[in-house]
């Protein structure tokens, strides 16, 4: 396998570790214009690997089908970065959790799929685990009705960014069939994290998930995604020209993931209620060096642009997760 | 006459944002918990 980390912040430097740490590697290159930073991740490996500044230069080094591009950078340029690692011949793995990245990279299926190649878009934590556990709780019905996320935390500064953004954003959300947008900070309601969390408001934003989840799951009639927020985040989202109120954590901070998952089985309607809580950078992490070697190791569904809900056998990837310290939990008993 | 309804208007403008802001407080589930998936929950 050779693989290529472009942005090594908290979820980048992360993902170059697990890659390592998941099987041989014959080459790994890892990119990021912060020299320093760059210099730091790599001494931290304790292995020798290619460095660069651009993706372009690298992919002439580091390239063919054995490939796996993670782009673990700033969401915004992700489509574009993976047009030139599908015009290489490697597979994508991208985490950024932004719906503009994630629907230009969904739009690169039919690029993918003639070039028997991957792009996994979402493989973080949220979107990314989140999908994964919408896979596995959905594996209880014959049919799914509706699939309501809700995330708390983030990963590093530029996580940190983009989840302001986004919960400034208006959310799209899949409701009867269709898609609806919604005013950002609406809907609040009350979810049960994992603890040490525990109960939270809930709101609106432009996250990915629905983008990801409704077409891994045709048929169903609901897909919503909201985030969790405390009163500074409730304001910093509400007034558009208030920058970040807190200096986000170098590493992020504790976070967690809750989804529902409603369906029915022969004539019995239920819900199902997973969800995990960990480093938001650590699980991304995680996710996106798995997702990269099953993208080389041939073990997703199909080839093409899609999220993990619909690329993994959900509990077989899970189990790889958990061998990696990412622990993920059902709720039992009366509804979270 | 004026200036009172604009202010009783803007007052409760503020008290609304107040609410809205500080949302509401959790009650815990009475029943039930979290329970971690291990080997054979994943297969």
């Amino acid at each position: 396998m050779r693989a290529i980390v472009v942005g090594v912040g908290a979820v980048g430097a992360r993902a170059a570790r697990q890659i390592l740490a998941l099987g041989p590697v014959d080459d790994l290159a890892v990119i990021d214009p912060d020299t320093a930073r760059r210099e730091a991740v790599v001494a931290s490996l304790g292995r020798p690997v290619s460095v660069g500044s651009d993706l372009e230069s690298v992919l002439t080094t580091v390239r063919g089908p054995s490939t796996s591009v993670v782009l673990a950078g700033p969401a915004g340029n992700h489509r574009a970065l993976a047009e030139l690692a599908l015009a290489a011949g490697a597979s994508v793995v991208s985490t950024s959790d932004s719906a503009t990245d994630v629907a230009g990279l969904l739009a690169l299926d039919a690029t993918a799929r003639a070039q028997n190649l991957t792009v996994v878009a979402g493989a973080g934590f949220s979107p990314g685990l989140s999908c994964v556990l919408a896979a596995y709780a959905a594996r209880s019905f014959e049919r799914i009705d509706e699939i309501h996320v809700a995330r708390v935390g983030v990963g590093g500064p530029a996580c940190a960014r983009q989840h302001q953004e986004a919960a400034r954003g208006r959310a799209q959300e899949w409701a009867e069939g269709e898609w609806v947008t919604r005013r950002p900070g609406s809907g609040r309601l009350l979810c049960w994290f994992p603890d040490p969390i525990g109960g939270l408001d809930c709101y609106r934003g432009d996250f990915a998930e629905p983008l990801l989840l409704a077409p891994a799951f045709p048929g169903v009639q609901r897909v919503t995604s909201r985030y969790g927020a405390r009163r500074r985040d409730r304001l910093a989202a509400l007034v558009p020209s208030i920058p970040l109120l807190a200096r986000p954590l170098p590493e992020g901070d504790l976070g967690a993931l809750r989804v529902e998952v409603t369906g029915a089985q022969g004539l019995t309607r239920d819900a199902r209620v997973v969800g995990a809580i960990d480093r938001p950078a650590v699980a991304a992490g995680a996710v996106a060096a798995l997702a990269a070697r099953w993208a080389v190791d041939g073990r997703f569904s199909r080839v093409g642009a899609a999220g993990l809900a619909e690329l993994v056998e959900p509990g077989p990837f899970l189990a790889v997760l958990a061998e990696r310290g990412v622990k993920v939990a059902i709720f039992e008993g009366a509804a979270a | 006459m004026k200036r009172r309804a604009l202010l009783a208007m803007a007052l409760a403008g503020v008290a609304a944002a107040v609410v809205r802001l500080r949302g509401g407080k959790a009650a815990s589930p009475q029943r039930g918990g979290w329970r971690e998936l291990t080997g054979s929950d994943l297969y």
